[in-house]
């Protein structure tokens, strides 16, 4: 178990602003706790919001470091607050929304929206050859294809690796490193019958792979800690061998 | 639909164009500073690049036209890389901004990259220019004499310091984009790209700053650190 | 007023409530889905052990069939299963797999050759079949005799979730995020839609649709400690109750995982003890085997979580400051194994607790986990009592889980269920009994209702505080309708819950914006839990014998005699402070398995009266079937094919792989 730092009082600096309500204004909140062990910003921030400031917003799901809904800026840089334990932080934690996403208020930023979009952009699904047979023995596959497939399929579009390019932030229309990953995972997939070709076609740009400026803040940050930096430059040189 | 291959092309280009710089530079440097073996030294290598070994005798128009070659080249990169910079004042701050709540290495280094590529444009520009139109000056006596007399050092001190920075964060740049040199375990090699990057450019530097010592030495005092006699007068 | 229409409505953007949605659409019928949180971030991504379905490709899964698996299900239902249901359940699963498989799931497969593997703590080697390679493997999990575990790593459910996700984006299928189901709009034992509440801005509308299909998960969050999302509160199931029409199934039917870490409460896999991996106690002793000397680590959870719990109780626990807990040691499997096998348990541990698990053990207790119980619904996925409202997933008790139900099986029937339900759904649609009649006066009587409510938190002063009622409701269920239950605690617990639910209808909150706010739904939602803590409470009471995940102290024999039944509850009224509790018996003489030995402990249950002749009719019948075809002996005891949509009769095929 982490190791106990008692007696920490920790500061917590939020970043809050409401675009629903018309008389909110940005500003900085700051809230005071006692940290125990084992104290995540998880906990922290309900109890924030129990004892301080019941209009708190922020988004946890599985609170478990699994469905990527509780992506934040924590002291400076984008991570999953749920499973940050306090005990890794300084005692004064400055905590922002992830930038680049829609601001809903407080902490919670609108992801599922900018991934549909991209998604849709990328047409992030498996272009089937023929429909499956789902009475018939499923497709042979190599068990380490398989696995090197689910390597990059294990992104969970929290929208961290967004956040923390630069790239993105001076371009909106970047499909960033989330983006390009997805395309990744659908080319090594043999079930996927669009070629080299048709992938140009979604980010043979400079809003797609050739707008990577290769910062790998993505890469350094991703929560899941995806092969980003070798996944876009394998990338890069596929879709340049395109032309 | 008809397929758009100018992004990849143009991509490509700047990496090529990129990289035969660096790797110019690479050699530049060294030869230039052959002024720390004497100035003897540095008159022959520059004599050589200048054909004396195949011709017998210095053709000046060999610097001309290179010089043009290189020039070109390197107005095609920054042109081609200019693209990348932030277009207006809202991109220039959320990058900085940005690149100041991450604290983070490779982000921060492209922002010098960045800034050594914009002062080079007009550092470089003038430096090219310079030896495109005088490649006669070029030797032991002329280019102190230009350095000393002529106040190129404060703009060699500077763009010293741009080249190597820009080139050697440029070649790690390189490396990552194209997926050179991964290994077995990219992380590790990224490690290891980055650490080179630093001992690369402290080489360089030390080495080239000194020859830039070595060419101020001889200006002012007529001779090289080994004592050989310089004439440092305008021709 | 803003109306919607649709044809099919889906509240609950998980794995089922997308692959209803992708069903109907490709059956040609509009489609909204609502979801609380982006689809992408549904529990079901949490589900990291893995899907069963009977392929029996891997070598230790050999000669696995639809059978095996039904045995298996039933069992591990304790005989409450709809073994119908069951038995379509076991039919489409392989199918499920293989769709799943075409959409991008990318399945770990059989590797030929040898291999090692930990059994019961002991390093052994497998050779898989030259035959099998590249097909679909399966791990171990507790309660199945064959390896039929399908997996992606330990990333299972995210892997389907997202080819789901993707396959309602490829659909074009509009998925409207934040938005939560607040009342069903329904008339005349007809369901129309629903009221639902825009968790952003706060606004109302209705949505209108010919099929209403809720398939909003689970209630785990009526539990102090849950392995649940904290999403996962029941909700959907409760609107369904506060009709008054419709029937929910089983609720006090809970089940508790044995290994969530300590204190966080996060999930570690089954796939740890499927794997290898062993429980220990404070001296550092394997106990399992002292109590189940055959299935050890891997018997069905809820008899692991009861002796993890009686082992405690004896002193041999691990003392915390969060309570007491027992150790999971993955350590055996081996460094590889575990941090490339099971990484998000590698991930957990890292994050939550600071160690590594292929290092030290796991500090771990059981932890309230799946929710057998939900809305009642026929094999068609409808509901027994309001038409036109279809559930599927953990929402529903479509009902093969029983009092307890199988790793593996829960995101298997999320699809499943999807596949089968969607079609009747189309079914329905595409008849003239799906036209919908309805005054827009009705609908804003519902959405007026609504609003009312919600005004009336937002106005109130000086009422109760949500959060300090719903933290007493979670410690009763933990402390009193948890692993063991007994008649005075379930007694004290009904009427305390019952006192709660009162309270909970003169609360007040101190943010009074009526958009975007935390407080305002935490107190909107507390009622709705409440009554199905009351639900699972009252089932609990009432149940007077052991059975699944259903354990009284007091009355520790399963009573096929008096108790082979359904607990099926509804909400009278409005101002009813406690459900209506009936019973739908189960019949001993339509099963193609007749209660008997679960298996586990000693053999020690009270028989139904009809279960001896039931036996020997099967006898009787199985006498006059060729003993070499399973397909016909199981149609000549309980036909379930014509049951089916058409297009999932065909029969699955496997490579029958020896060992
Ligand atoms: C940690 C963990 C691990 C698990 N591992 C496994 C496993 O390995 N194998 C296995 O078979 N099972 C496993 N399970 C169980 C399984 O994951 C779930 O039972 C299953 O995923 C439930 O899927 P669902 O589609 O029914 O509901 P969910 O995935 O929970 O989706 C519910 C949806 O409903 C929406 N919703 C809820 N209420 C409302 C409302 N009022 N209005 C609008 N929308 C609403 C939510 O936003 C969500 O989109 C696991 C469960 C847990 C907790
Ligand atoms: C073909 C083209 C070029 C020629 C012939 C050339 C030649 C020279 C020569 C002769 C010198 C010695 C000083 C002098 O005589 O003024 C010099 C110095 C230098 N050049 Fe170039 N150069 C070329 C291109 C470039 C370019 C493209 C750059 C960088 C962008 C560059 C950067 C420098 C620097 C930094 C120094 C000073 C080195 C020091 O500090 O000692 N040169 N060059
Ligand atoms: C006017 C002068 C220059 C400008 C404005 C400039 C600008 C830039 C910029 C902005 C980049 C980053 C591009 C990206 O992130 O995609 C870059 C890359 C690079 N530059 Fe320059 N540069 C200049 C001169 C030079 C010179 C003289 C050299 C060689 C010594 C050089 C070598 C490189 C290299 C190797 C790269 C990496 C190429 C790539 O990323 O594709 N540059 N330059
Ligand atoms: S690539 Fe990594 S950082 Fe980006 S969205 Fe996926 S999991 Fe998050
Ligand atoms: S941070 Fe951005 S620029 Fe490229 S390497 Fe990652 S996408
Ligand atoms: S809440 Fe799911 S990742 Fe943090």
């Amino acid at each position: 178990m982490s190791s106990p730092s008692p007696g920490r009082t920790l500061v917590f600096k939020i970043l809050r602003h409401n675009p629903q309500d018309p008389t909110s204004e940005p500003h900085v909140a700051r809230f005071e706790l006692e940290e125990y062990e084992g104290m995540t910003l998880f906990i922290a921030l309900n109890e924030i919001r129990e004892r301080f400031a019941p209009d708190l917003q922020f988004d946890f799901v599985c609170r478990a470091g699994i469905c990527g809904s509780c992506g934040m800026v924590i002291n400076g840089r984008p991570g999953l607050a749920c499973r940050t334990l306090t005990s890794t932080l300084a005692p004064e934690i400055t905590l922002a929304p992830l930038p680049v996403f829609k601001l809903i208020a407080d902490l919670s930023v609108d992801t599922g929206e900018w991934m549909r979009g991209m998604s849709e952009r990328l047409e992030t699904w498996i272009h089937e050859q023929t429909p499956v047979d789902l009475h018939a023995v499923e497709e042979r596959m190599e068990p380490e294809l398989a696995e090197a497939i689910y390597e990059l399929d294990r992104c969970i579009e929290c929208g961290c690796c967004i956040a923390a390019c630069g790239t993105a932030r001076m371009r909106e229309d970047f499909v960033g490193a989330v983006g390009l990953n997805k395309i990744a995972r659908f080319r090594l997939d043999p079930r996927d019958a669009r070629d080299d070709g048709d992938f140009y076609d979604l980010i043979g740009d400079d809003d797609g792979v050739f707008g990577c400026m290769s910062l790998l803040g993505c890469h350094d940050i991703c929560p899941k800690e995806l092969p980003l930096q070798t996944q876009i430059a394998f990338l890069r040189r596929k879709m340049v061998r395109v032309s | 639909m008809k397929r758009n291959l100018l992004p990849a092309r143009l991509d490509l280009a700047q990496s090529v164009t990129g990289l035969v710089l660096a790797v110019f530079m690479a050699f530049h440097l060294v030869f230039d500073s052959s002024i720390l073996l004497g100035a003897n030294a540095f008159r022959f290598v520059s004599g050589a690049l200048e054909g004396e070994l195949i011709f017998g005798q210095k053709i000046p128009l060999i610097t001309t036209l290179f010089a043009g070659v290189i020039f070109a080249i390197f107005i095609a990169h920054a042109g081609l890389a200019m693209r990348k910079f932030p277009q207006n004042a809202a991109q220039y701050r959320a990058f900085r901004s940005h690149m100041k709540e991450m604290r983070h290495g490779d982000t921060s280094l492209w922002w010098l990259q960045i800034w050594t590529g914009f002062a080079m444009f007009f550092l470089a520009s003038v430096h090219l220019y310079i030896m495109m139109t005088q490649p006669d000056t070029i030797g032991p006596a002329g280019s102190s004499y230009r350095i000393v007399f002529e106040w190129k050092w404060p703009l060699y001190l500077l763009l010293t310091i741009a080249v190597v920075l820009h080139a050697a964060v440029g070649l790690y740049r390189l490396a990552l984009k194209w997926g050179w040199f991964e290994g077995k375990d990219p992380n590790r090699r990224r490690k290891t790209l980055k650490k080179a990057v630093w001992i690369v450019s402290a080489v360089y530097l030390a080495m080239s700053l000194a020859a830039l010592g070595a060419f101020v030495h001889i200006g002012l005092t007529g001779q090289d650190h080994f004592g050989n006699q310089v004439e440092v007068v305008p021709r | 007023m803003k109306i919607v229409y649709t044809d099919v409505l889906v509240i609950g953007g998980g794995l089922a409530g997308l692959r209803t949605a992708v069903g109907v659409k490709q059956r040609g019928f509009d489609t909204i889905v609502l979801s609380l949180v982006p689809a992408k971030r549904s529990h079901s991504a949490a589900a990291q052990g893995g899907m069963q379905a009977s392929l029996g490709h891997s070598a230790m899964g050999a000669g696995d069939n639809e059978d095996v698996h039904f045995e298996d299900t039933v069992k591990g239902s304790d005989w409450g299963a709809d073994q119908r249901v069951a038995r379509m359940f076991t039919h489409v699963a392989p199918k499920a797999i293989r769709e799943l498989a075409g959409w991008g799931v990318p399945w770990n497969r059989v590797s030929q050759g040898e291999r090692e593997a930990v059994i019961n703590a002991e390093r052994v080697v497998i050779t898989e079949s030259a035959k099998a390679h590249g097909l679909i493997t399966a791990r171990d999990f507790g309660g199945t005799r064959k390896w039929r575990t399908c997996y992606t790593s330990d990333g299972t459910g995210h892997a389907m979730l997202f080819a789901l996700g993707d396959q309602s984006i490829a659909h074009g299928i509009p998925v409207m995020e934040r938005m939560e189901a607040l009342a069903l709009i329904h008339e005349g034992g007809r369901c129309y839609g629903a009221v639902v509440r825009n968790l952003v801005t706060g606004e109302l509308s209705a949505f209108l649709a010919r099929a209403t299909t809720i398939a909003t998960g689970g209630y785990g969050r009526i539990y102090k400690v849950s392995t649940n999302a904290v999403i996962c509160e029941g909700t959907g199931t409760a609107i369904a109750l506060e009709t008054g029409v419709a029937e929910l199934g089983n609720m006090e039917a809970v089940q508790f995982h044995p290994t969530a870490i300590v204190p966080a409460g996060i999930l570690t896999t089954e796939g740890c003890r499927g794997d290898g991996g062993i429980l220990r106690d404070v001296k550092g002793h394997r106990f399992m085997p002292d109590y189940e000397r055959e299935k050890r680590e891997l018997a069905s959870r809820d008899v692991v979580s009861r002796r993890m719990t009686e082992h405690m109780r004896k002193g041999l626990a691990v003392q915390s400051p969060y309570g007491d807990h027992l150790w999971l040691d993955i350590t055996v499997l081996g460094r590889e194994h575990v941090h490339k096998n099971l990484r998000e348990v590698t991930d957990i541990c890292r994050y939550f607790l600071g160690m590594d698990p292929a290092e030290d053990w796991i500090p771990v207790r059981p932890t309230q986990h799946y929710s057998m119980g939900g809305i009642r619904t026929d094999h068609r996925g409808e509901s027994t009592t309001l038409k036109g409202l279809f559930a599927c997933g953990e929402a529903a008790c479509w009902d093969m889980h029983g009092f307890n139900r199988l790793g593996g099986n829960s995101v298997a029937e999320t699809v499943v269920a999807g596949m089968i339900v969607s079609e009747f759904i189309a079914d329905f649609c595409a008849g003239s009994e799906s036209d919908i009649n309805l005054s827009t006066g009705l609908v804003r009587e519902f959405v007026e209702r609504e609003q009312a409510g919600l005004d009336g938190l937002l106005n109130s002063s000086n009422g109760e505080s949500a959060s300090a009622i719903r933290s007493r409701m979670e410690e009763i269920m933990i402390e009193q309708v948890g692993i063991f239950r007994t008649g005075s605690e379930l007694e004290s617990a009904v009427e305390e819950l019952e006192q709660l639910l009162e309270r909970s209808r003169r609360l007040s909150v101190r943010n009074r914006v009526p958009g975007a706010n935390p407080e305002l739904v935490a107190a909107y939602r507390l009622p709705k839990m409440l009554k199905l803590a009351l639900c699972a409470a009252l089932g609990a009471r009432q149940r007077t014998e052991s059975r699944g995940a259903h354990y009284r102290e007091d009355f520790p024999q399963r009573n096929d005699r008096d108790w082979l039944n359904r607990s099926i509850t509804t909400w009278p009224s409005a101002e009813a402070t406690l459900p209506r509790l009936d019973y739908e018996s189960i019949e001993v003489g339509d099963m193609e398995l007749p209660p008997g030995f679960r298996g586990y402990g000693t053999r020690d249950h009270i028989d139904h009266p009809h279960s001896d002749q039931r036996h020997r009719q099967i006898e009787q019948i199985l006498k006059a079937v060729d003993p070499n075809d399973r397909y016909a002996r199981q149609a000549a005891l309980m036909p379930f094919e014509h049951l089916l949509p058409e297009k999932y009769r065909p029969r699955s095929q496997r490579l029958e792989i020896k060992t």
